[in-house]
């Protein structure tokens, strides 16, 4: 019997060591990791005050000296990323939504060793449902010059919409390797094409804009693929401006 | 009574239960057993001997020692993966059997059209594929660095997710056996070879030191062309039939720097060439990588 208790009563005070064990382990895990983050933030932090970004500071050199637009906001970001961020307006649209927003950000990793650059568009209060395509220009507005169709975005039915994509922004162009030309860049100095450095985006259907804008004097236009032509509606939403945004 | 079952721990929603009896053998492990109200024995398998055994019947140990045991499968089970900082997993339907009404064969898969015939390259590969996707490939051939490296390949795919739906397509290059640690820009291009017309700078491939490299990049391809938007009457025909604008319908690599080019052609006078942006016009080099064909690839 006095066995029978001995090995009972180490039995529950093993079960509670255990218990306890258990508990610590988890309370200890749990607090490790807000403390790994915080020191991670603390390293961070000392480290990008002393670290300069020399493609952000010249960004915001080409600002300030207006060969890049006003609305463009260069980031404080960490080297060796550039970061830049500048809305986009509506323009056929602003008489039916004239709340329609849209913020365009463009991230690089590295630009020597970046495979492309990544592109986020997000748009809020535009005409629901509706299919709008994406296109670099050389000009914010008509005649719009050169173009590069990029992505779609697809609003829902709040009028809200985002669409990520990556390919050559800061640098892209467009060009006739028969006879390419040169065209100055505000970053780059001398390049070879036309620099697109302005954004826009169309209804990809004419007949979304004529219903969505209740006109049917509305043309059509070449901003988006594929068959027929001119199948595209106007120009929804600009970057409005004449310096470049990227 | 808990005999075939030690402990059920039922969560609302998860219906998770645990039974120990997989775990049971035959005569030996942990076991308990419930006799009545207060009646509880509890026995330690490989303890017992059919004879003078080691039950217990004493109630004022074994109530808390019931109580700890509880208290800690409780606590083990609110720490576990199914705690409330987890998310609960999802529930799934399940049919009459009880079973998860999941797939259990393959979809089926169909060739789409892409162009007609006479219009796209013998090279191009439209891959069987499930609905509504299609998935084109085509390969790259060396073009400048063929006397070098005239094993190099390259591999192009490019994926409509949805081609009614898809923001963008997906367009993957792979490459093997190309000059190693070079930057190559790949561009959309109305002519595969020179004079090359229109072109559309879409990214880079950076090769390895093995000569492999891999890209992806998410943009129109398909219908990708490249217009002027004061001349809007110029058309070509896509797959799709007449577009506007004038379509980039093939995929090239070009040397990203001249520089680069010279040294691994070994030849210092190649001369530049306007595949690649940013600064320094004619920078780029000549053409690594071509699809090589007449009719268009994508």
């Amino acid at each position: 019997m006095q066995l029978l208790r001995k090995i009972s009563l180490s039995g529950s005070l093993l079960l509670a060591l255990l218990l306890i064990t258990t508990m610590w382990v988890s309370v200890t895990a749990a607090a490790a990791s807000p403390a790994k983050t915080s020191t991670f933030q603390t390293v961070r932090q000392i480290s990008a005050s002393h670290t300069t970004n020399s493609n952000a500071d010249l960004l915001h050199r080409l600002v300030h000296a207006g060969r890049l637009a006003p609305t463009v906001h260069v980031l404080d970001s960490l080297p060796p990323t550039t970061i830049v961020q500048f809305p986009l307006v509506p323009s056929s649209i602003k008489k039916a939504f004239p709340q329609a927003t849209g913020l365009v950000t463009i991230v690089r990793g590295d630009r020597d060793n970046a495979f492309s650059d990544t592109i986020t568009v997000d748009v809020q209060n535009m005409p629901p449902n509706i299919t709008f395509t994406i296109f670099y220009i050389e000009f914010a507005s008509k005649p719009f010059g050169n173009v590069e169709y990029v992505a779609d975005l697809t609003t829902r039915g709040d009028g809200s919409g985002e669409t990520i994509f990556q390919n050559i922004a800061f640098v892209a162009f467009a060009m006739d390797a028969r006879n390419p030309g040169t065209s100055q860049d505000g970053q780059e100095g001398t390049t070879s094409g036309i620099n697109l450095e302005h954004m826009g985006m169309w209804f990809s259907q004419l007949q979304d804009a004529q219903k969505v804008l209740n006109d049917d004097t509305l043309k059509g236009t070449i901003f988006d693929g594929g068959n027929p032509p001119l199948h595209a509606g106007p120009q929804a939403m600009t970057d409005g401006q004449t310096a470049p945004v990227f | 009574m808990l005999k075939d079952k030690v402990l059920h721990l039922r969560r609302d929603g998860g219906c998770w239960e645990t039974g120990w009896g997989r775990l049971r053998r035959p005569g030996g492990g942990y076991t308990q057993t419930s006799e009545g109200v207060g009646g509880v024995d509890v026995g330690m398998g490989r303890l017992r001997r059919p004879v003078g055994g080691l039950a217990i019947q004493n109630r004022g140990y074994t109530i808390p020692i019931l109580g700890i045991i509880l208290l800690a499968f409780l606590l083990s089970a609110c720490s576990g993966p199914f705690s409330s900082s987890s998310p609960a997993p999802t529930s799934t339907k399940t049919t009459s059997s009880g079973l998860p009404a999941f797939p259990t064969t393959a979809l089926a898969l169909r060739t789409p059209a892409f162009g007609t015939s006479g219009q796209v390259a013998p090279t191009v590969k439209v891959l069987a594929s499930a609905d509504p996707s299609l998935i084109v490939q085509f390969s790259l051939a060396p073009a400048s660095i063929k006397t070098l490296f005239p094993d190099a390949t390259g591999l192009v795919t490019v994926i409509q997710g949805n081609p009614q739906t898809n923001d963008f397509d997906t367009l993957i290059v792979d490459v093997q056996k190309m000059p190693p640690n070079v930057k190559f820009t790949v561009f959309l291009t109305e002519l595969s070879a020179k004079p090359f017309g229109h072109a559309e700078y879409v990214g880079d491939v950076i090769t390895r030191g093995d000569g492999s490299g891999e890209s992806i990049f998410h943009l129109i391809t398909f219908v990708a062309f490249a217009a002027d938007a004061r001349n809007s009457t110029v058309t070509s025909a896509d797959q799709s039939g007449d577009a506007s604008g004038i379509q980039l319908e093939h995929v090239g690599m070009w040397f990203d720097g001249v520089s680069f080019a010279r040294k691994v052609l070994n030849n210092p006078n190649i001369p530049g060439t306007p595949f690649d942006g940013g600064g320094g016009a004619l920078h780029a080099g000549p053409q690594a990588m071509t699809d090589g064909q007449t009719l268009s690839v994508i």
